[in-house]
């Protein structure tokens, strides 16, 4: 080692000589050849206890004995010590690794096998620079403050656009995902092969990876993955062989049925939605008579879909014995009485016996239940009407709140923006009387069955038309609506937005409406596009500077972040 | 456009419009220089010499004045931003970039004034001597008349014997260690390291003493030494270590004027005497492209401090720029004595001209001459392998015995520890099959990540037992650990 060779050529010892007296005499006899160790265990015992006389020295040292301290025996120990430590550090010998494993470009390697490459492109450093501003704290350590629906937002753009994370990135975005459950899709979407790779040298990383239901980049078409992969894997597989062959997807899931636990029963049969027909019928009906509520659920979400089945027959035939459309003159109005006890059949097909809440009659129950098992297509084709007359029907007899409550859980179930749109037109003078979710899905929960544009557009009136400082109630409904709006808004509602935010802009203490909408800006407020926000955000912080313009300022600095990062990723 | 006016006053030359938005401090301030870089928004625009002004209408009544000293560059707006520099400043460049301000003979009348002002304040800040670190000196280093130098003289040979006097003292206190035993060093004996027990470690007070005796290095050291007993296991081993390479200092203080210049310089340098920073910027210097490849935050001491590795591309010499925390700041945000050393960054080329300290081997350098702006190195200088990198040390520590860490810039693959195996330790293994160990904790995963498995070129410090990665090159940056 070129450190002993340095100090035995005498060219090092040169340097240490230079610093010490000439060499003295020889010490007395009885003295040794100690080592380092030795020296550490006589000083820490002390030499005033255990004297030592050092005459020799171990190692590379051992050719400067000489220049020993004679008379001290402290001071003979300190030079020992110091010559022996830097004889130390200058001798440092590495670990030679043995190789036996195969060769990549020309280097042993040892460890794990590195990572294959990654078609995708990565995000450019100027991307990464963005995005750990805007990401934060997320992305600990050492970033400041930021926002984990914003990180999700960037990083879902971002592999859409087809991108992956960069290396440096990745051990921050692995750790933010462990931190953060809610974080997990959108990083699980940006790791690409490296990431992967990366995962798996840490267990807990690992655990992060194998839990998603990734989509994998490639269909696989390998058998063995549905016997002896993950939960992500089976899912994967289960999804392209349905994909391919509906048949042999259903076939595939229908073997292995009994073996599986619940919970992924239920995430399973929900893959058969893709290319569902009615040939998946008897699979499904069978399914309802499954132990876990999860999947008779699913099924009765598949099934309504499908209006030739059984099940759909059923529903229907229930629904109209109790409810008749009937001509009082020449207004139409909807007779509906309540239903007697469900059979067996109406029981296996997901009628509770018991209401949500003991001011809800069971009867009534029965009734809103029968309603909302019926596809909402099927009322237009047996009352002969179109869904925003229907709605506008006067009911029987107190039975109006029941009839519409098997309306609204139908729309928000069926997901049908039809439906929404003509139950909130006409709304609820009682508000659904107290009701719990579970038997009235409020106004909130059927906009969010409303198509995007129509929800924006609605939330931008619903704005137009509030005060700047309604009561709390008010403010915090409006600022729901538009939170439910998906982002980027569209024109209309950013532009009504930015409307209320320039309203604000003359007092001093921002209230509660404009402060929850500058909040839900950040996200919201489109960062491409026609209009430049950031830059009207700033000309109105400009303008007219409050103690809360820095928000402001900050909500506009995000949104120029968030350009610069999606025109990286263009 | 140029007027055609034949100007005497040589024209530097005009800036890219990159270059002038590489200045920006944020995005909106990019963006807004941007809508200013425009002739439209200005008036009684001009360049003379160095000086570049205008007047831009703002929000205000009256118009900013912005002037801009390009040889700084240097800044000053009348708007009421707080940003360096400000969007009129970046909009006025953007204007001159294009070509869009004529040459004029004299600046004007503010921007004149302002000129004036600024030379006077360097002169005046040149003749006095800048603090760069608490070592360096605090008297003047222009000698005046005979009268002060043989004050001068006299000065330095009291700090001598201060000095001489008081590492006697330490290396009675060293004797004593050793005499008594190690095992009485207090916090030994306790198994938990005390944190609610007052902050004095077992050395303080002879730390207090070298203090007095001018010896602040060596204080230093000692303040640091009151960590050791409660760091585990083999203790011991490394109080003794840091003891006899204390005694080895002492000893070298007292035949300090027997050894090679070089090593005596060094001797003084590592017990505290101060160097003035003008007197090493009157020693040569050495021109190169130098590569920044790692930059270390010193959080330890006193002072924040920042070290900065650099390496010329030319001549492959190592540098080492140390800046301090200016007095009253905390480092960080610009508080720092040095602010456009502190500013640099792994991955930075920056051509300028280095002048060593005195002392062996020549590690510490400051910055002279600059002669371009730092730009982005899309390439590392050629990195070596394990065995150079402990050869360089060990021919190192023939020169300086105290050495304790070594610039490193090598080609390895990562290795992280196998769970299996217990006492494993992450490992940077060279094309060699030579394996090094790795200190630092979260820096290595992104170490990983970016290697992925395969060789990466690594720079960073070693220190005796290990190596501390402080960068690695990626594709053509290099990301900081």
């Amino acid at each position: 080692m070129t450190g002993a060779r340095t100090v035995t050529d005498g060219s090092y010892v040169g340097a240490v000589n230079a610093s010490f007296d000439d060499p003295p005499r020889r010490p007395d006899e009885g003295g040794r050849t100690v080592s380092f160790e030795d020296l550490v265990t006589a000083a820490t015992i002390g030499l005033s206890r255990k004297p030592l006389a050092i005459t020799g020295l171990d190692g590379p040292a051992a050719g400067c004995a000489g220049a020993l301290d004679a008379g001290d025996q402290a001071a003979a120990l300190l030079d020992a010590a110091a010559l022996m430590t830097a004889a130390g550090r200058g001798g440092f010998q590495p670990e030679h690794v043995v190789s036996g494993q195969p060769m990549v470009s020309g280097q042993p390697i040892i460890g794990p096998p590195p990572s294959p490459e990654d078609a995708a492109p990565e995000l450019s450093p100027r991307a990464e620079r963005a995005l750990r501003q805007l990401g934060g704290a997320q992305l600990a350590p050492g970033f400041a403050a930021g926002d984990k629906e914003l990180l999700a937002d960037l990083l879902a753009a971002a592999s859409d656009a087809g991108y992956v994370a960069s290396a440096p990135l990745l051990p921050d975005l692995l750790d933010a995902a462990v931190r953060t459950v809610s974080l997990r899709p959108a990083v699980t979407a940006v790791l690409g092969v490296r990431g992967r790779w990366l995962a798996g040298q840490r267990p807990d990383w690992q655990r992060i990876v194998d839990a998603g239901a990734v989509p994998m980049t490639a269909p696989s078409n390998d058998p063995e993955l549905w016997r002896t992969g993950t939960r992500a894997e089976r899912h994967a597989h289960l999804t392209s062989e349905r994909e391919r062959d509906p048949d042999a997807g259903r076939e595939l899931l229908a073997a292995d049925w009994a073996r599986l636990p619940g919970d992924e029963r239920a995430i399973l049969l929900a893959v058969l939605r893709h290319r569902l027909s009615a040939d998946d019928e008897d699979f499904l009906d069978a399914a309802l008579d499954d132990r876990a509520e999860a999947v008779r659920a699913v099924a009765r979400r598949l099934l309504t879909l499908l209006p030739g089945s059984g099940f759909v027959q059923r529903a229907t035939d229930r629904a109209t014995a109790v409810v008749r459309l009937e001509r009082h003159g020449q207004r139409p109005w909807l007779n509906a009485r309540l239903p007697g006890d469900p059979d067996a059949a109406a029981i296996r097909d997901g009628v509770d016996a018991r209401p949500p809440s003991p001011a809800i009659g069971i009867g009534a129950w029965r009734l809103t239940q029968f309603i909302a098992a019926v596809p909402l297509s099927g009322w237009s084709a047996l009352l002969g009407l179109p869904a925003s007359d229907i709605v506008g029907l006067p009911v029987a007899e107190k039975l109006r709140l029941d009839v519409h409550a098997g309306w609204r859980l139908a729309a928000v179930s069926q997901r049908s923006g039809e439906w929404a749109e003509a139950l909130l037109a006409v709304g609820d003078p009682e508000d659904g009387d107290n009701r719990p979710p579970a038997a009235w899905p409020d106004d909130q929960r059927l906009a969010a069955a409303l198509p995007p544009s129509t929800r924006a557009a609605r939330a931008a009136a619903l704005l137009a038309e509030t005060k700047l400082t309604p009561g709390p109630a008010a403010a915090n409904q409006a600022i729901a609506e538009v939170g439910g709006v998906p982002i980027p808004w569209p024109g209309g509602l950013a532009d009504a937005v930015l409307a209320v935010l320039g309203r604000a802009a003359s007092l001093a203490a921002l209230p509660r409406l404009p402060r929850g909408l500058l909040d839900l800006a950040a996200r919201g407020l489109p960062a491409t596009g026609g209009r430049d926000y950031a830059a009207e955000l700033t000309r109105l912080a400009d303008a007219r500077p409050q103690t809360w313009t820095p928000l402001v300022r900050k909500t506009a600095e995000t949104i120029l972040l968030r350009r610069a990062f999606l025109e990286e990723i263009r | 456009m140029s007027v055609g006016s034949t100007s005497l006053i040589a024209m530097p030359a005009r800036w890219s419009a990159d270059r002038v938005l590489d200045l920006a401090p944020d995005e909106s301030s990019r963006r807004s220089a941007g809508a200013l870089g425009r002739p439209a928004r200005w008036q009684g625009v001009g360049v003379a010499g160095d000086v570049l002004w205008g007047l831009c209408a703002g929000s205000g009544k009256n118009p900013y004045q912005v002037a801009v000293d390009l040889s700084g560059p240097a800044y000053k707006c009348s708007c009421p931003s707080r940003k360096f520099p400000c969007k009129h400043a970046l909009g006025l460049l953007l204007n001159w970039a294009n070509g869009s301000v004529p040459e004029e003979s004299t600046p004007a009348d503010f921007a004149a004034a302002w000129l004036a002002d600024r030379r006077a304040r360097a002169e005046k800040a040149e003749k006095s001597v800048v603090r760069t670190d608490p070592g360096d000196s605090q008297s003047p280093a222009v000698p005046g008349t005979v009268k002060d130098q043989a004050a001068a003289a006299r000065r330095v040979q009291q700090r001598a014997q201060r000095v001489a006097n008081g590492l006697a003292e330490l290396q009675s206190w060293l004797r004593d260690q050793v005499l008594v035993g190690l095992s009485a060093t207090p916090t030994a004996t306790s198994a938990a390291p005390s944190a609610t027990a007052s902050a004095r470690g077992h050395a303080d007070e002879i730390a207090a003493r070298m203090v007095d005796a001018q010896a602040p290095g060596v204080a230093a050291v000692l303040r640091g030494l009151s960590e050791i007993p409660g760091s585990g296991e083999g203790w011991p081993g490394r109080l003794l270590g840091e003891y006899a390479q204390l005694h080895l200092l002492a000893r070298a203080h007292q035949r300090l004027g027997g050894l090679p210049p070089d090593l005596a310089a060094t001797v003084r340098s590592r017990i505290g005497y101060p160097t003035s920073r003008q007197d090493v910027l009157a020693r040569q210097s050495v021109t190169d492209y130098w590569v920044v490849l790692g930059v270390r935050d010193l959080l330890d001491g006193q002072v924040p401090g920042r070290r900065l590795w650099l390496r010329g591309r030319d001549s492959g010499r190592w540098a080492m720029l140390l800046t301090f925390a200016a007095p009253g700041g905390a480092g960080g945000a610009g508080g720092w004595q040095d602010p456009d050393t502190a500013r640099l960054r792994p991955g930075t080329e920056l051509h300028a001209s280095l002048h060593y300290y005195p002392g062996q081997p020549a590690l510490r350098a400051t910055v002279g001459e600059r002669h371009a702006q730092p730009a982005r190195a899309e390439r590392p200088p050629a990195a070596g392998d394990a065995a150079a990198l402990l050869a360089g040390y060990a021919t190192g520590l023939e020169q300086d015995p105290w050495l304790t860490v070594w610039p490193a810039l090598l080609t390895g693959t990562p290795v992280p520890p196998d769970g299996g195996r217990p006492g494993d330790r992450w490992r940077l293994v060279d094309p060699g099959g030579v394996a090094l160990p790795l200190a630092g904790r979260e820096s290595l995963w992104t170490l990983l990540a970016v290697s992925g498995g395969y060789p990466v070129t690594v720079a960073g410090e070693w220190h005796p037992g290990g190596l501390l990665p402080l960068a690695v090159w990626h594709r053509d940056r290099a990301v900081a650990l």
